[in-house]
């Protein structure tokens, strides 16, 4: 089950989340909950896959919004870091950081299932 | 929470986000205070907004979403009549955002990661406040007929472009219809009001030229406060042709009061004071419709507060003095005293002698005449009284009673308790009232004239001929002397002149009642009066309207000749 010690362990600033919502833990945990079926991964990845940086870009800056919102650091900081590379459409290599968003995205949907 | 308690009802508000946890999250932020619909995007947005138009106090926008993305969203609303009053707070992580949605017409914005939800229901609130706010001025600020604003408002505004812009040169402009009561009479209601939408119209059309605001203060009286302008004739031209649009064969006559260059200290409100006195004045000159207020009126004015000021301690202290011009029957081989008329002088202690014809016609204005008109009539009922008791000679006075007093319910209680206190009867003191009194509102007058003869007051209707009264008002009204006004003497050399005093007197027979001709100058005008039938003579050829002990040779005078 996830906790707010858990969140804590994976890195996200859960004082700062919490007080998003009004210091309810259980609204919070419900919010974070919802993050890893968050659509927009599999936009920016099919996006990143065909190269079509506007719509990467979209999908970036969306979970960026919400990765904040929650302080899920350890998402945030490379969807953050993408974020603005997309912003700039700048060519580069995007597999490594979308890896690692990923990655992020799966430790947190696998402390969900706990 | 504070804010909600301060109005009872709960706001609704829409908050437009794609991202579902960012809606979840505002939703339960919000919930506490606010009834929150939901939408994912522009489109979805704009069709809820529609539903809800009359309900919605706000809308927390996401900028960039799918389908219709918050920028459009912020178009739409603001290009559309009524869903521009809607408020827009835009919820962006862009710094760039944030300039492009004010610019677009946003209330305000949040930025994400959101602030403490405190200050998200702060700003919130303060944006539901502020456009409810501006719901409500603007609601009450326009005139709902002509679109103009209204006065308070006006007054306001146009203190503000005083304050922040006090070097401009600005013209207080009053602008009116004369006689706009009978428009509204003669043509009704509705031609009245398509009247001042046109003349609001107008004034619209040269606030869009040239700058400034305006109001309709009042029933027909426009005030325009606008940056100098040196052709009002142009400006009157403009709106006379737009009047001649609705109507060809309707003459209407606007007048225009301008107090031009208004002083920067000068307080607004009186700033529109002189303009309007500027244009009241047209009503006496017929020559023109514009008026610029200039020193001669700043003079008159000042002069007129100055009356209006000192009058009560003019009363007090007797600085009011009555003079007494006698009337002499010409109807024997010998004139011979029949009476007086009660004329006021005002001798001020640091203006001098100031005449009635200066004082009384602004004290009838104000309605200060019924403590000037009270003052006389006791002063000269104590004089009738120590006359009679000096000479043993009852000497009728005639006293004006002014057009305010006859509305007075206590009018003939007055007179009657003046009588009283000085012993004298109906028969000493004569009551003249003018004929236009007489045409302003016949009803009333007669009623009460007639209710001042049953109580046995004798009747004098002065300044007969200055009038418009239609003949035909002559049979009805109650009267028991006819006063010519002296305009006609003036003339009565002239051939014409004298054949309009012979019809006059013509009337005066039919009605049966004896006429008093004033302003009688010359031997020549009092033979020529004594032969077309005029019974009493009062003016300079007899004597000027002298203070109450030189009256006294006129009592000698006529005793010598009894002793004859």
């Amino acid at each position: 089950m996830l906790t707010i010690d858990a969140l804590q362990a994976f890195g996200a600033n859960v004082t700062d989340g919490m007080t998003r919502c009004l210091g309810r833990e259980d609204f919070y945990l419900r919010l974070v909950r919802m993050i890893p079926s968050d659509r927009n991964f599999e936009r920016l990845a099919d996006a990143i896959g065909t190269n079509d940086l506007a719509a990467a870009f979209e999908a970036a800056h969306a979970l960026k919004g919400v990765l904040a919102n929650l302080s899920l650091t350890p998402i945030l900081t490379p969807t953050a870091e993408m974020t603005e590379l997309l912003r700039a459409r700048t060519e580069t290599d995007y597999a490594p950081l979308l890896d690692e968003v990923l990655r992020r995205r799966d430790e947190l949907r696998a402390l969900c299932a706990d | 929470m504070t804010f909600s308690n301060s109005y009872p009802a709960r706001r609704l508000v829409l908050v437009v986000d794609d991202e579902s946890v960012n809606r979840h999250l505002l939703g339960m932020i919000l919930s506490e205070d606010y009834d929150v619909i939901y939408a994912e995007n522009g489109r979805e947005a704009l069709a809820l907004i529609h539903e809800k138009r009359e309900l919605l106090s706000l809308v927390l926008l996401d900028l960039l979403m799918p389908e219709m993305d918050g920028f459009t969203l912020i178009e739409t609303l603001r290009a559309d009549e009524e869903l521009r009053r809607i408020p827009i707070i835009v919820l962006t992580s862009e710094k760039s955002a944030e300039l492009r949605s004010l610019r677009l017409g946003a209330a305000d914005f949040i930025t994400k990661p959101y602030d403490m939800p405190e200050v998200i229901l702060a700003r919130v609130w303060r944006i539901i406040e502020l456009s409810e706010g501006r719901s409500i001025i603007r609601a009450a600020e326009k005139d709902p007929l002509t679109g103009l604003y209204t006065m308070n408002f006006f007054e306001e505004y146009a203190q503000q472009v005083r304050r922040y812009e006090p070097n401009s040169a600005m013209d207080a402009v009053a602008l009116n219809i004369d006689r706009f009561h009978m428009v509204n009479d003669l043509y009704g209601r509705e031609f009245g009001d398509r009247v001042l939408i046109t003349i609001a119209e107008g004034i619209l059309g040269w606030r869009k030229e040239r700058g400034g605001i305006a109001c309709r203060a009042e029933a027909d009286m426009f005030y325009l406060y606008w940056p100098h302008c040196d052709d009002y004739d142009a400006v009157l031209a403009r709106l006379e042709e737009l009047l001649a649009g609705i109507s060809r064969t309707t003459r209407l006559r606007l007048r225009v009061g301008v107090y031009p260059n208004a002083g920067r200290d000068e307080d607004v409100s009186r700033q529109f004071d002189r303009a309007k006195v500027a244009c009241n004045r047209i009503r006496d000159t017929y020559a023109k419709s514009i008026l610029i207020y200039d020193d001669e009126m700043h003079r008159r004015e000042v002069y007129a507060e100055r009356l209006i000021n000192d009058i009560q301690t003019a009363l007090e202290e007797g600085q009011l003095k009555v003079y007494y011009q006698p009337k002499y029957d010409i109807r024997g081989d010998r004139p011979r005293l029949h009476g007086a008329e009660a004329l006021v002088r005002w001798q001020h202690p640091e203006l001098g002698m100031v005449g009635p014809n200066v004082f009384i016609p602004l004290f009838e204005r104000n309605g200060l005449i019924r403590l000037v008109d009270r003052y006389v009539w006791r002063t000269a009922a104590a004089q009738a009284h120590a006359w009679r008791e000096e000479f043993g000679v009852r000497l009728p006075i005639s006293v004006n009673v002014s057009r305010v007093d006859l509305y007075d319910p206590d009018l003939a209680k007055t007179l009657l308790e003046i009588l009283k206190e000085n012993d004298l009867t109906t028969a000493d003191l004569l009551l003249e009232i003018t004929e236009s009194a007489y045409a302003e509102d016949t009803e009333q007058m007669l009623e009460t004239v007639q209710g001042l003869r049953e109580r046995g007051f004798l009747i004098e209707m002065d300044d007969f001929g200055s009038g418009y009264s239609s003949l035909n008002m002559l049979a009805v009204m109650p009267i028991d002397v006819l006063k010519l006004d002296m305009k006609f003497i003036q003339n009565v050399q002239d051939g014409k002149g004298v054949r309009l005093i012979e019809l006059i007197m013509d009337i005066v027979k039919c009605l049966g009642v004896p006429a008093v001709a004033e302003g009688v100058e010359t031997a020549e005008q009092c033979r020529l009066l004594k032969e077309i039938g005029c019974d009493v003579i009062q003016g300079y050829y007899f004597s000027r309207p002298v203070p109450p002990e030189e009256f006294k040779p006129f009592f000698f005078k006529e005793g010598q000749h009894a002793d004859d």
